[in-house]
């Protein structure tokens, strides 16, 4: 049999307007956990951005031999522009060098006194284009084994220590994510019941006149789309809020770490074209279990 | 038209609502199910709009097993067996006019067919005045005639009261008889479960008497006691 979008839209407009504050209420409920939900994800995704950007900042340095000569030295600097995994390199000569030693050891003039640029090795700072710590290894032992070169230093440890964090937080708040996420599903589901809850008498008086199971359903699906789209869109300006608080933190230079989290407005409209979808998938399932445990008469 | 074959009904906790019950009642009889409290009427009629399922036994509506329809079918059957209850089951929400018209959209007639059905059934039972009055804005009585005009509206061949005068008054019981009368005088079979004695005794029908879930009596031109 055929239903009739008349019929529908007619009875969907009765529930909206019978129930005006169980009908808000989902709304707030769909609103506050879906912008808890994106504001998670927004966390995590600036937590990722900024670990690519300080691992996109980790260099090695290719320290020379002091008396290393110019054909080493070329060969070295030809090997580096070659080298499609490097970003760039600077190039730290003695006198260079001594000027970082004398502003490493201000206090401690008797150090300083000893050493002259001559005795100093000049070093290449490299930029690595990935942050992976295994590739840097392979690539830093690469120039290990070149003539003229003392030594290559890199901080293995520290991009190693420094992936483990950031995967750790990384999933900490994906799993908050989650968590936020089942909570607004309860919490939203439970209120769509309880607003059906009301209801059950007309859905039992419904079905002793005759109607079928998915006449009585739709217009609660409805419903629950169109509270699902609202509540979604609300958390919109809040995720929009959210992440431009976070740069005003910035602008104000107050808290350093949260610069780093503050994400690209397309990343917020794509998290909240997610929240919004989530919000009407939420609506329609919630009212569709909902209706149905009031639907066997 | 509907017959019961040994039917049995246990509900949960060992109640037992029915056992072994078996009858017929043809096409157009008006039938009264009495008895105390708790004897089975209200099971009786559940049974026959599948609102609750025999445990032993079958339950025959125009050729049909009620037990064994598969559920996407009760609707269907629901719209043969028009029901009227004590407490009436009107939408609140609604008006009169609404109340009716929504049993007929159900079956998915087209707004105009429902246009002209509801107002002559409205008149039928005398509420063509109230058309848009809602429901708590109505006497008991009138409560009921709506209750009536929506079980009628699809024209059922089966019209199921559970106590219909149970919270009116004489006079407007008697009004209500009025029109189940008419409607059963119009060729549809009318199944009612009552406590009041004075309808019963003033219609002279055919009476079935259950007591403590079993038919005691049978009676063509029955009376209460």
């Amino acid at each position: 049999m055929a239903i009739s979008l008349g019929y529908v839209f007619r009875e969907t407009r009765g529930n909206l307007r019978w129930n005006v504050t169980l009908f808000a209420a989902t709304i707030v409920a769909v609103w506050v956990s879906l912008t808890l939900f994106g504001s998670s994800l927004l966390i995590r995704e600036g937590v990722e951005q900024a670990t690519g950007r300080w691992q996109g900042g980790i260099e090695f340095i290719v320290f020379m031999n002091a008396d290393a000569s110019e054909a080493q030295h070329a060969a070295i600097r030809g090997a580096l522009d070659e080298n499609p995994e490097i970003d760039g390199y600077d190039y730290v000569d003695q006198q260079g060098a001594f000027n970082e030693f004398i502003t490493e050891f201000a206090d401690r003039p008797e150090l300083i006194e000893n050493v002259t640029p001559e005795i100093l090795p000049p070093s290449y700072r490299v930029k690595p284009s990935v942050g992976d710590a295994d590739v840097i290894e392979a690539l830093a032992a690469q120039f290990d084994a070149r003539p003229g070169v003392r030594q290559v230093t890199l901080p293995v440890e520290v991009i190693r220590t420094l992936q483990q964090n950031s995967q750790k937080v990384s999933v900490f708040v994906l799993i908050i994510a989650i968590v936020v996420l089942l909570a607004a599903l309860m919490l939203i589901a439970n209120t769509i019941r309880t607003a059906i809850f009301a209801r059950r008498q007309d859905i039992e008086v419904m079905k002793l006149v005759g109607a079928s199971n998915w006449y009585v359903r739709l217009p609660f699906m409805v419903e629950g789309t169109i509270q699902g789209l609202i509540g979604g869109a609300l958390a919109i300006p809040m995720l929009f809020l959210m992440n431009n608080l976070m740069a005003g933190f910035v602008q104000d230079d107050y808290l350093e770490l949260l610069r780093s989290l503050v994400v690209d407005s397309a990343v917020v409209w794509n998290t909240s074209l997610l929240v919004t979808g989530i919000g009407a998938a939420v609506g329609v399932v919630g009212s569709l279990f909902a209706v149905g445990r009031f639907l066997d008469v | 038209m509907i017959e019961l074959d040994q039917v049995t009904k246990i509900y949960k906790g060992e109640v037992l609502a029915l056992y072994s019950v078996s009858c017929k009642i043809s096409k157009g009889e008006f039938v009264f199910l009495v008895g105390p409290s708790g004897s089975g009427k209200s099971t009786f009629l559940k049974l026959l709009n599948r609102q609750e399922t025999a445990d032993q036994g079958a339950v025959w509506i125009a050729g049909k097993e009620v037990g064994a329809l598969p559920r996407s079918s009760v609707p269907k059957l629901r719209r043969l067996v028009g029901c009227i209850f004590q407490d009436f089951k009107l939408l609140p929400n609604r008006t009169v006019y609404e109340n009716v018209a929504f049993a007929l959209e159900v079956t998915g007639r087209s707004r105009q067919q429902v246009r002209t059905q509801v107002p002559s059934l409205l008149e039928l039972v005398g509420l063509s005045k109230k058309t848009h009055s809602y429901p708590h804005e109505l006497s008991g009585g009138e409560q009921q005639r709506v209750s009536i005009a929506r079980a009628f509206v699809n024209r059922p061949p089966i019209l199921l009261a559970d106590e219909p005068t149970g919270n009116l008054d004489g006079d407007t019981s008697n009004g209500i008889m009025r029109l189940l009368a008419e409607i059963n005088k119009r060729g549809t079979t009318v199944v009612m479960a009552t406590h009041d004695q004075h309808i019963v005794n003033a219609a002279r029908r055919r009476v079935l008497r259950l007591d403590r879930g079993r038919l005691t009596a049978d009676d063509a031109q029955g009376r209460y006691a």
